[in-house]
């Protein structure tokens, strides 16, 4: 599509102009700055940085409580979306209301809130602990803390497509013969499959990017509990810019994988479709 | 019987969206549920798939009683206004949906599809996804997946509504292809008259939750028993007319000699007259039909095949018009005229022309209009703007006259001639109600309503008759209103004494007998209950049960009328509709 072709709309220059400038600004200016800070250290460096015993530990902690969360947010999401879109009850204006909530609360206050209940002499945590169950100070608590603030995108991602999903489907199935769970499987779920990965994805790149609520519940021993960002924020303190910005870039690096991947995913689902029919 | 209904209803909030619908559809028949929107026969129709439950009643499936069965074993096939076809699948898959559902193995599968493929008319279209079909191809997968799993009932609904005209009539023909190859019993629910003539072995016409008329549809277009199917298949002008010794008369002028009914008193009823039936001519003379009047052309239009006019009648013509044409509430009569009728007779606007009519058919309904009845003209002016009174003139598309009698309810007034009055006379409940019903009654009146000034529409209706004598003609006036009310229609058999076990079993075999009199002589469905004890004390307590409701007693003379009435009707709260029968 050629930029000078003539549109219904007027104001094509200028609103893409601001886009450009909007996000040169705002998210490739600081990001090429990040880069370029890493980019002054020497290779070395960067390599012992980023490879660190520590630094891997947090990775796999950052990136692997964070999926965890993003599948739970996918499978408990979609229960809660359901359960909204499709049942009339009382206070369900309430508990839609109270979905968002982690978005409007500042995450270090979900985190201390977290940490009251489920620390060892909290409501939850005193009878998890007989269990032998530690939730805060482990990476289970990690994955709570990222499950909380992760969970409004992933129902509000599913939401609409469920309300789309027609009862005619539903019930054109049931004539047919399939039962529920045939139905759900069948017809449901492929019918809302690209907006569950949208929220699944959302969800992640959210969960990858929490630093407050988790430090309070995490406890942050190196190694076990401490995870990138707040591997980021000790170089900080420590006034190593470029050991942060190397962290930084990593996350950036892997993060981006991830979420290319899941693009991929959905582009070839659709892709699937028009394929299946020629 | 294929399909089988018996009494089925289904409330929505408190209103009968299905109303007592009982109907056996036979084995391989077409049958075509008709209705305005909102009449309740897609409700009916997702009854009878499973979708819906019922409140009340029977659903059977060649015999077998599927009411409380699921949808997915009751072996339907259902085909949605919207396609509802799997978006996700292709054209293949959605139609071995059925079949993997059964488990099916690949190669039947395979054979089955190509077969149903062949059937619709869509070969090679296996691997397209639906978003790549057009809204007819897409309706004929619909129905092929529909078919797929071989059921016993075929179930549309309004499978056409989304097509455009052209891919309509085509698709049209395919269904009804189809249906003919598998001889398999078929049910499709649309509004569209023209689609339910085109496709129906026998046509039902729901309205307001009830079933009103079934027959094959060019019985139900000459002859239909309601006004309502009369003016919604097809367009039709409707005459207050006179039924007399003579024959029927339209305008003072005699039309029907073949519906006379010798003997019998004149009465009003009300005649139907299709716009193809009624003549226009330069003079009387050159008319082929029975003469009504003259008229002048209001308006004519062009519609290709035939040619529509409007004529008002002149004003010495007293032929009351109650709707004509669509009921767009214009009074002039509706004519249609074919273009070799237009080669012979070219008539211009304004032209006045001879009108005549070539055949009357006069309904069977015994309520034709209503007569609102008071002292002065203020009061039958205000009454006959009651609501109850006003809903009932438009859902029955009539009309009411006011009449004055200024001895209305004086004791003093000596009785004489009879006959003066027709259709229903309407007064309003005051305090001395019974003294007034009997005067009136007195002087001949048939049929009279007791009307509270606040009454609403009811959502029940009480019937009773005290003798047998006025039994046939309550039920008949039951049913006039029940099909122009969506209202629970019971029947409230009264015995005096207490109630044994053998007047009971009496009383249990006389409600029968009403019930299926109801049924089979005037489509009434109603449901039935026996008390013991004093009429009128009875049916009051009955009344005050719930709000809403309205009584529909036939009698045959006065005196034990007034005694066991009086109390109930001088109390006022109800519409009362007193049916009289059988005295003279």
């Amino acid at each position: 599509m050629s930029f000078r072709k003539p549109s219904v709309l007027p104001g094509f220059g200028l609103t893409f102009g601001f886009t450009t400038f909007f996000l040169s600004a705002i998210v490739l200016l600081p990001l090429a700055a990040l880069v370029l800070s890493a980019g002054s250290m020497h290779w070395s460096d960067f390599v012992r940085v980023v490879s660190s015993p520590r630094a891997l530990g947090s990775y796999r902690l950052s990136f692997g409580a964070s999926l965890l969360a993003a599948t739970i947010n996918l499978v408990f999401g979609f229960i809660i979306a359901w359960t909204l879109v499709r049942y009339e009850f009382p206070g369900r204006k309430i508990i839609d209301a109270l979905i968002d909530m982690p978005f409007a609360l500042p995450t270090a206050v979900s985190g201390i809130a977290l940490t009251t209940v489920f620390a060892q002499n909290g409501w939850i945590g005193r009878y998890l602990e007989p269990l032998g169950v530690k939730v805060a100070y482990t990476w289970i608590g990690v994955t709570l803390a990222l499950t909380l603030i992760s969970m409004p995108f992933a129902v509000r991602a599913v939401q609409p497509a469920l309300q789309e999903v027609q009862r005619d489907l539903e019930e054109a199935a049931e004539t047919l013969g399939a039962k529920r769970p045939y139905v759900l499987w069948r017809i449901i779920l492929p019918t809302v499959l690209p907006a569950l990965l949208t929220g699944f994805t959302l969800a992640f790149a959210r969960a990858v990017g929490e630093y407050g609520s988790v430090i309070f519940i995490a406890g942050n021993l190196p190694m076990k509990t401490e995870i990138t960002p707040l591997l980021i924020v000790i170089h900080l303190e420590e006034f190593d810019y470029q050991g942060a910005a190397a962290l930084g870039v990593v996350m950036l690096g892997i993060s981006f994988v991830i979420l290319f991947a899941i693009n991929l995913l959905q582009a070839w689902g659709r892709r699937r479709h028009v394929r299946a029919a020629h | 019987m294929s399909i089988t209904l018996d009494q089925v209803t289904k409330h929505y909030a408190g209103v009968p969206v299905v109303n007592d619908v009982s109907l056996d559809i036979a084995e391989g028949e077409f049958f075509v549920l008709l209705g305005p929107s909102g009449s309740g026969k897609s409700t009916l129709l997702r009854a009878i798939a499973g979708l819906s439950g019922v409140d009340h009643g029977r659903i059977s499936l060649h015999g077998r009683d599927v009411t409380h069965v699921a949808a997915r074993k009751r072996g339907v096939g259902l085909v949605f206004q919207n396609y509802a076809l799997f978006r996700h699948m292709t054209v293949a898959d959605n139609i071995e949906f059925a079949l993997r559902v059964r488990h099916m193995r690949g190669r039947a599968r395979r054979k089955r599809r190509a077969e149903l493929l062949r059937l619709v008319a869509l070969e090679g279209m296996d691997n397209r996804l639906p978003a790549q079909l057009s809204g007819g191809q897409q309706q004929r997968v619909a129905v092929a997946r529909a078919l797929a799993h071989k059921p016993e009932v075929l179930l549309l609904d309004e499978p056409f509504g989304a097509l455009d005209a052209k891919i309509r009539e085509e698709l049209r023909r395919t269904i009804r292809g189809v249906q003919r190859e598998l001889r398999i019993t078929t049910v499709l629910v649309t509004h569209d008259q023209e689609e339910a003539f085109a496709m129906a072995d026998r046509i039902g016409i729901m309205n307001q939750g009830r079933l009103l008329e079934v027959g094959v549809p060019h019985e139900l277009y000459a002859r239909p028993a309601t006004r309502f199917v009369a003016t919604f298949l097809g367009a039709a002008n409707l005459f207050l007319a006179h039924r007399t010794p003579d024959g029927i008369q339209v305008g003072g002028k005699t039309m029907g000699i073949s519906e006379r009914s010798p003997g019998s008193p004149e009465y009003e009823v009300v005649a139907v007259v299709r716009p193809e039936e009624v003549e226009v001519a330069p003079a009387r003379e050159t008319l082929g039909s029975r003469y009504l009047g003259h008229g002048v052309v209001d308006e004519v239009t062009f519609t290709g095949a035939l040619e529509r006019l409007r004529v008002r009648l002149d004003e010495a013509v007293h032929a009351p018009l109650l709707a004509a044409g669509d009921g767009d509430g214009s009074t002039a009569l509706q004519v249609t005229r074919t273009r070799h009728a237009h080669r012979g007779f070219e008539v211009q606007q304004g032209q006045s022309v001879a009108v005549g009519l070539r055949r009357v058919h006069i309904l069977p309904t015994p309520l034709s209009s209503f007569t609102a009845c008071a002292t002065s003209a203020a009061l039958a002016d205000a009454l006959s703007h009651q609501p109850l009174l006003a809903e009932l003139v438009a859902r029955m598309k009539t009309r009411v006259a006011l009449r004055i009698e200024p001895a209305l309810g004086r004791a003093d007034e000596p009785v004489d001639g009879q006959g003066e009055f027709f259709g229903t006379t309407v007064i309003a409940a005051e305090s001395d109600n019974t003294l007034r019903a009997e005067w009136l009654l007195r002087r001949g009146v048939k049929d009279l309503l007791v009307l509270p000034s606040h009454a609403a529409p009811p959502q029940r209706v009480l019937i009773h008759w005290m003798a047998d004598a006025a039994r046939s003609a309550t039920l008949a006036v039951s049913a006039s209103v029940l099909r122009h009310v969506p209202a629970e229609a019971v029947y409230v058999g009264i015995f005096p004494g207490r109630g044994d076990s053998e007047r009971h079993s009496h009383g249990m075999r006389e409600l029968l007998d009403a019930r299926s009199e109801a049924q089979a002589a005037h489509g009434l469905e109603m449901r039935t209950e026996l008390h013991f004890g004093d009429v009128g004390k009875e049916l009051t307590r009955r009344l005050a049960e719930a709000p809403a409701q309205m009584l529909i007693v036939g009698i045959s003379e006065l005196q034990h009328f007034a005694e066991a009435f009086r109390t109930l009707l001088d109390g006022g709260r109800w519409p009362v509709l007193i049916v009289q029968r059988g005295a003279l």
